[in-house]
């Protein structure tokens, strides 16, 4: 590998950015962070990035609305994006889903798991 | 319905434990969270304007295997933080408004001392990184306490309990197996 993946994480809680940024970095990644969807769709409308990982729960702009929001768009269309929630509901599951994800990861997360998993769907 | 010429008694209060590794939330004015700690640490939330409290129970996990006798493992306390928050949101709870209160993180005899420390000090940085104010505590010490918590008022009744009943203080155990899992689609 001659470059680092790059990695964004979408999560509002400060406390949970940092568990990712440690373990993803630690690896190696390159890792941005971002807040909300919001804020996830303004950094990813100017940069680059080989995998996307997103909380559900988060103020203005959610998980859901966020990955429908990059499907609609030819930018990142087939970009993998792995959803990482305390959510366990198989309807929840269903519909971030249909509505594009890649993958579906419960919290609290295992580092390697997730790990391995980056490693797997990035292209 | 009688406009109210017989005395007669409230409904009774709906008690519930919080056992360690639990996270409930309720608006309802009759109900009553419990829980006893002693290296645990108890985060009860509280929303004056929606009268809608939570309350978790958690103790971090034992640090991994191999690494340098500090770090106890933040993953189960962050955890249970988050999905506190997220149902007292469910709720119709805002984070802006939200209040803490915390208790627990007794250090209940020298051989265990750092656990309840570092629940305590977990629990406080925590909060204060998601910009959550405590507004009590009552953490640390070596007495292990009965916490009642009235959910929908934010009332909150702590009291110092024999040793022997607080719960084994064995942190969690690291994996949670299936937790973490990944499914891809």
């Amino acid at each position: 590998m001659n470059k680092n993946t790059r990695i964004l994480t979408v999560d509002d809680s400060a406390s949970m950015r940092a568990l990712l940024n440690h373990a993803l970095t630690s690896q190696g990644f390159d890792v941005a962070q971002a807040e909300d969807g919001e804020v996830a769709l303004e950094w990813l409308a100017l940069n680059e990035v080989d995998v996307v990982i997103t909380d559900i729960n988060m103020p203005r702009l959610d998980g859901f609305g966020l990955i429908e929001k990059l499907r609609q768009g030819n930018r990142h269309r087939d970009r993998p994006i792995l959803v990482l929630t305390t959510e366990s509901s198989e309807e929840k599951k269903a519909r971030a889903r249909s509505a594009g994800a890649t993958g579906w990861i419960v919290k609290p997360f295992d580092p390697e798991k997730l790990v391995a998993a980056v490693r797997r769907v990035a292209h | 319905m009688s406009h109210h010429a017989h005395p007669h008694t409230p409904p009774p209060i709906t008690r519930i434990n919080i056992l360690q590794g639990q996270a409930r939330v309720s608006a309802g004015p009759r109900v009553e969270f419990s829980t006893v700690l002693g290296s645990c640490v108890a985060t009860c939330l509280f929303d004056p304007d929606v009268q809608v409290g939570g309350m978790n129970h958690f103790l971090l996990a034992e640090p991994p295997a191999g690494s340098h006798n500090g770090d106890f493992d933040e993953h189960y306390g962050v955890y249970l933080m988050e999905l506190l928050i997220n149902e007292m949101l469910a709720h119709g709870a805002a984070k802006s408004r939200m209040r803490a209160l915390l208790y627990g993180g007794a250090n209940l005899n020298s051989g265990f001392a750092r656990i309840g420390t570092k629940n305590a000090e977990f629990a406080r940085s925590f909060l204060a990184s998601e910009r959550i104010s405590v507004v009590r505590e009552d953490l640390g010490g070596m007495n292990a306490r009965r916490v009642d918590f009235r959910p929908a008022h934010g009332q909150v009744r702590c009291r110092t309990v024999e040793n022997t009943l607080a719960p084994d203080i064995k942190p969690t155990p690291r994996p949670l197996q299936n937790r973490g899992d990944v499914e891809l689609f």
